[in-house]
C-alpha cells in the first residue's frame, strides 16, 4: 500500500509545481552576483581556495542556496557556503546578511575590501551595504551602491547595473 | 530534481505499478529551474509568499488598493474600466458597448465626476463636464505596470477634484518592456483585436518602446434589437526613458487614438422635429505628449517636473467639442531631518475648449472657454515614534477661473504597533470645482404641447454654481494574520454639502428669446425653468474589507466586500422645487462583493475564476445580479501563450446600468480567445 501511494504523491507534486518563493529567487541572484562581479586576486588566500558565500545571522534560504550552488564554479574556483552566527572569522567573498539585526553599520565597516555585502530591505544600503534586495510589485529586484563596491575593489559588470532597479554612483 | 522526475512521470508510474520498489520522495521546491534563468528573467518572476517585511500598503495611511499588471492580464479584462472591477469600493457598471458608470464610495455616473483619474501623471479629467470619458482612456494593457486605486480624498499630493478617490494608471518603465510583444484574438462580443509593441535600447541608459493596438467590439444585448453600440478604434504610442544612473531620469511619451463609438441619444430642439431619438457614431480622437524629469539630489531629496499637452476631439450625435490642455507641474521632496520629510509642489493648467452646437437642446454658451487652474500643495510627514507612529499633515491650495482660492487640508495618522499590523485614521476636506457643464450649459427637453404652444424644460447655466464640499473621516486597519493571510479593512464617513442638485426654479413662463445664440430664434414657447444648483447635502458611510489568502504556493484567493450607505437631502431655495435625491442614491449599489481565485497549474497553465455580486440600482433599472468570469491560459513555450476568457458567464445577459434612451442595454455573455507571443 505504502509503495503504491508514492507515485501518486509524485503525480500530485508534478501537477501542482510551485511558483518560487522570494528567497529562492534571491538565492539564484546570489549565484548570478558571483558571476557578474570581479573580485581582486587579493580577496582570496590562494589560487585554490574556494569562492566562499557566507550567511550571517538567520539563514532564510535553507537548502535552496546549497542546491543552486552545488557543483558550480566561479572563475575556476569551487563554491562553498558557510553559515556564521556572528562576525566572519574566515575569508568570505560574499556575505549575505540574514535576519533583522545582523546588518549594523559596525559589522559592515569591519569587513575589509574584496567582500560583496548583500542584504534585504530599503535600509540595507543606508546602513552601508552594497546590494539590497527589495520586493517590487511581487518581483525580487535589487538596488546597488556602486560607489561603495568600487571603493572596496569590486568591479560590477554593466549588465548587472542595467538590471538593477537603482544604482548609486 | 522535481522537474527531471516530472518528465519521466508516465514511465515511472508504469514502473512503480510493475515493481514494488518505493520511489524516492521528491524533496525541496524545485529551485533547479531558476538556475538557468538570466538576470533579466529573474527580475521578472512573480514570487508567492509575502516576505517578513510588511507590504508597502502597510505603511500607507490611505485606503489604497493596487491592481497589478498581472492581475489585469489574468482577469481577462480588455478595457481599463473592466480592470477596475477588481478593486474594493469601486462601483463599475457597464451602460453599453463603450460606456461605463464608475464611482468610488458612491456617486457613480457615466462621467465619474468625483474621481481624479491619471495616466502616468497626466490628468484625464475633462473640465467640460468635470469628469472622465472612460471610452478613450486606453493603452496597451500588457504594458500597464499597475493601477493604484485610492478610495477617499486621497490626500494632499493629488491634483484637484480628487474628492471620492484617485485612479492612477501607471505604465511600465521601458526598461521592463524590451523586445517584441504581439497578440491577437476575437470572440462574440470582443470581436477582434490586435496589439503589437516593440521595445529596444541604445545600450547607454536610453530605453524605448512603440506600440499599436486596434479593436472592434460588437454591440451588447438589446431586447429591442437596436444594436447601436458597436465600437472600434486604433491607438498608437511611444515612450522613451533615459537615465544617467546617477541623478537624472527623463521620460518622454505620447499617444494618439481614433475611435468610432456607436451611441444612442435623445435630442430636443426648439424647432421641429422638437424631439428625436437617434443612433449615430461618435467620432472621437485625440493625442497627448508628456515630458518628465526627475532629479535625485540625495536619499529623500528629489525634484520632479512634468509637462504635458492633451488634445481631445469629440464629435457625438448630440454635441461636439474640441479641447486643448497644457499642464506643468512641479513636486519637490526634502528631508528636513531623519524624522521629517516635507513635500511641496505647484501645478498650472490651461484648458481651451471649443464647443459646436449640434442641437439647440444641448448648448454650451459661450462656445469658447479658456479654463485655468493653479494649485499648490504642501505636505509634512513626521515620524513621531520611530517605525511606529507617523503623522502626515498638509493642504492643497486651489484657484480656478470658477472659484476663489480654496483650501483642502488633510491630516493622517498611521500607527504600526507590531510589524504585521497597522492602523490609520484621517480627516480631509476636499472640493469638486465647478465645470462648464454647470456654469455655461443649457440642457433642454421637449415636454409636449400645451395650450397650442410647445413646452420645454431647460436647465440653464448657473454662473454662481459653487464648489461641492466634502469633509471625509476615515479609519483603516491592515493585518498580516499569517505568512499567507492578509486583510485590509477601511471605513469612512463622508459628510457633503453644496452637492450638485437639479431644481425647478420658477413657475412656467412664456419665452420668446433663447438666452444663447441660435441661427433662427424659435417661436413663442412655454418654458419650465430649471437649474443645476448646490442644494443637496448629506453623508455616505461604509466599509470595505479585502482579504487575501494563499493556501498554497500555486493558489491565491482574494475577496472584497464593500458596503455603502447614502443619506442625502435636498434643501431648495425658497420658490424652487428640488427634483430629489433618489436619482443619486438609487444609482450606487449598497453591497458589492467579489471572490477571485488564481491557480498556477504546473509551469504552463493558469486558471482564474472570478465571482461578482452587485446589489440593485433602482434608479437605473438594474436589479441585483451575480455573475462570473473565467480565464484559462496555456503557455506552449515560455514565449507563446494561448488563452480563452469568458466574462459575464452566469446569464446570457444582465442589466448593470440603464442610462441610454429606450430600453436599458444589457451586458452580454462574452467569450474570446487570444494568442500572445513575445520575443523575450
Amino acid at each position: 500500500m505504502a509503495t503504491s501511494l508514492a507515485p501518486i504523491a509524485l503525480l500530485v507534486s508534478c501537477i501542482w509545481a510551485q511558483q518560487p518563493t522570494e528567497f529562492e529567487v534571491e538565492a539564484a541572484f546570489l549565484m548570478n552576483f558571483a558571476r557578474f562581479v570581479e573580485w581582486p586576486a587579493s580577496a582570496f588566500p590562494d589560487s585554490n581556495s574556494p569562492f566562499t558565500v557566507c550567511i550571517l545571522g538567520k539563514d532564510p534560504f535553507g537548502r535552496a542556496l546549497d542546491d543552486l550552488l552545488a557543483g558550480q564554479t566561479v572563475g575556476q574556483r569551487n563554491v562553498a557556503v558557510r553559515r556564521l552566527a556572528e562576525g566572519p572569522a574566515h575569508a568570505c567573498q560574499m556575505v549575505f546578511f540574514g535576519g533583522p539585526k545582523s546588518a549594523t553599520r559596525a559589522v559592515l565597516e569591519s569587513l575589509g575590501p574584496g567582500v560583496l555585502t548583500v542584504g534585504d530591505g530599503d535600509t540595507f544600503l543606508r546602513e552601508g551595504g552594497m546590494i539590497a534586495f527589495v520586493l517590487d510589485n511581487r518581483r525580487v529586484r535589487f538596488d546597488i551602491n556602486q560607489a561603495l563596491a568600487e571603493k572596496n575593489e569590486l568591479k560590477l559588470s554593466s549588465r548587472l547595473l542595467t538590471v538593477a532597479r537603482s544604482v548609486q554612483k | 530534481m522535481l522537474a527531471r522526475f516530472c518528465r519521466f512521470l508516465p514511465a515511472l508510474l508504469l514502473i512503480s505499478v510493475l515493481q514494488a520498489d518505493p520511489q524516492p520522495n521528491p524533496a525541496g521546491h524545485g529551485p533547479q529551474s531558476l538556475k538557468n534563468l538570466t538576470l533579466e528573467q529573474l527580475s521578472a518572476i512573480e514570487v508567492t509568499s509575502p516576505s517578513k517585511e510588511p507590504t508597502p500598503a502597510m505603511r500607507s495611511p490611505v485606503a489604497i488598493f493596487v491592481i497589478t499588471g498581472d492581475d489585469i492580464r489574468r482577469s481577462g479584462a480588455t478595457t481599463i474600466p473592466d480592470a477596475l472591477r477588481l478593486a474594493p469600493g469601486v462601483e463599475v457598471a457597464r451602460i453599453d458597448g463603450s460606456k461605463w458608470s464608475i464611482g468610488i464610495r458612491g456617486f457613480g455616473t457615466r462621467l465619474s465626476r468625483d474621481v481624479l483619474v491619471l495616466i502616468d501623471g497626466r490628468t484625464v479629467y475633462t473640465p467640460l463636464f468635470a469628469g472622465t470619458y472612460w471610452e478613450v482612456q486606453d493603452t496597451l494593457l500588457e504594458d500597464i505596470d499597475r493601477i493604484e486605486v485610492i478610495r477617499g480624498p486621497g490626500g494632499t499630493i493629488w491634483g484637484p477634484n480628487a474628492v471620492d478617490g484617485v485612479i492612477n494608471i501607471i505604465t511600465k518603465n521601458t526598461k521592463d518592456t524590451q523586445g517584441i510583444f504581439a497578440s491577437a484574438g476575437g470572440g462574440n462580443v470582443e470581436q477582434g483585436f490586435a496589439n503589437v509593441r516593440y521595445g529596444g535600447d541604445n545600450g547607454d541608459g536610453l530605453t524605448y518602446r512603440a506600440y499599436f493596438k486596434g479593436f472592434t467590439r460588437g454591440p451588447e444585448h438589446h431586447s429591442d434589437g437596436d444594436n447601436f453600440d458597436d465600437w472600434r478604434g486604433v491607438q498608437a504610442g511611444f515612450r522613451m526613458d533615459w537615465t544617467d544612473q546617477a541623478h537624472d531620469e527623463f521620460t518622454v511619451s505620447g499617444d494618439a487614438y481614433k475611435q468610432e463609438d456607436g451611441e444612442g441619444v435623445s435630442l430636443s430642439t426648439y424647432v421641429p422635429p422638437l424631439t428625436e431619438s437617434l443612433d449615430g457614431n461618435a467620432q472621437l480622437s485625440g493625442a497627448n505628449a508628456l515630458f518628465r524629469w526627475k532629479r535625485t539630489i540625495s536619499d529623500g531629496n528629489d525634484i520632479q517636473i512634468e509637462a504635458y499637452y492633451d488634445r481631445t476631439n469629440r464629435h457625438e450625435p448630440n454635441l461636439a467639442e474640441d479641447r486643448d490642455t497644457v499642464d506643468v507641474d512641479y513636486v519637490q521632496r526634502t528631508k528636513l531631518s531623519s524624522r521629517q520629510e516635507l513635500m511641496y509642489g505647484a501645478e498650472g493648467r490651461l484648458s481651451d475648449g471649443r464647443f459646436s452646437e449640434v442641437a439647440s437642446g444641448l448648448v454650451f454658451f459661450p462656445i469658447h472657454r479658456l479654463d485655468h487652474l493653479v494649485s499648490g500643495f504642501v505636505e509634512d510627514d513626521i515620524t513621531l515614534v520611530n517605525d511606529k507612529l507617523l503623522l502626515t499633515a498638509g493642504s492643497k491650495i486651489l484657484d480656478t477661473n470658477y472659484t476663489s482660492v480654496g483650501f483642502e487640508p488633510s491630516v493622517r495618522l498611521l500607527w504600526t504597533p507590531t510589524n504585521n499590523q497597522s492602523l490609520w485614521a484621517s480627516y480631509t476636506h476636499a472640493l469638486r470645482t465647478p465645470s462648464d457643464s454647470e456654469e455655461d450649459f443649457y440642457l433642454s427637453s421637449f415636454l409636449g404641447v400645451g395650450g397650442g404652444l410647445n413646452e420645454f424644460a431647460r436647465f440653464s447655466a448657473n454662473k454662481y454654481f459653487a464648489p461641492e464640499q466634502l469633509n471625509g473621516y476615515e479609519l483603516g486597519y491592515r493585518m498580516l494574520i499569517a505568512k499567507n493571510l492578509y486583510v485590509d479593512i477601511a471605513s469612512y464617513y463622508n459628510h457633503y454639502h453644496d452637492l450638485f442638485s437639479e431644481d425647478v426654479v420658477g413657475p412656467l413662463l412664456l419665452e420668446t428669446t433663447l438666452p444663447f445664440l441660435v441661427p433662427v430664434q424659435p417661436p413663442l414657447h412655454i418654458l419650465l425653468p430649471a437649474q443645476f444648483r448646490n442644494d443637496i447635502h448629506g453623508y455616505t458611510k461604509g466599509v470595505e474589507v479585502a482579504p487575501e489568502w494563499r493556501p498554497t504556493n500555486f493558489w491565491r484567493l482574494r475577496g472584497s466586500y464593500s458596503f455603502l450607505h447614502m443619506n442625502l437631502e435636498q434643501s431648495p431655495a425658497p420658490g424652487a422645487i428640488g427634483l430629489g435625491t433618489a436619482g443619486t442614491t438609487g444609482s450606487s449599489p449598497q453591497h458589492e462583493g467579489d471572490v477571485d481565485s488564481s491557480f498556477d497549474i504546473g509551469k504552463r497553465l493558469q486558471l482564474d475564476l472570478v465571482y461578482r455580486y452587485v446589489s440593485a440600482l433602482p434608479a437605473v433599472h438594474a436589479p441585483a445580479y451575480s455573475t462570473g468570469d473565467a480565464r484559462i491560459a496555456w503557455r506552449f513555450t515560455p514565449l507563446l501563450e494561448f488563452s480563452v476568457a469568458g466574462q459575464n458567464l452566469f446569464q446570457p445577459f444582465h442589466i448593470e446600468y440603464g442610462a441610454d434612451p429606450g430600453l436599458p442595454v444589457a451586458v452580454a455573455r462574452s467569450v474570446y480567445a487570444t494568442l500572445a507571443w513575445r520575443s523575450k
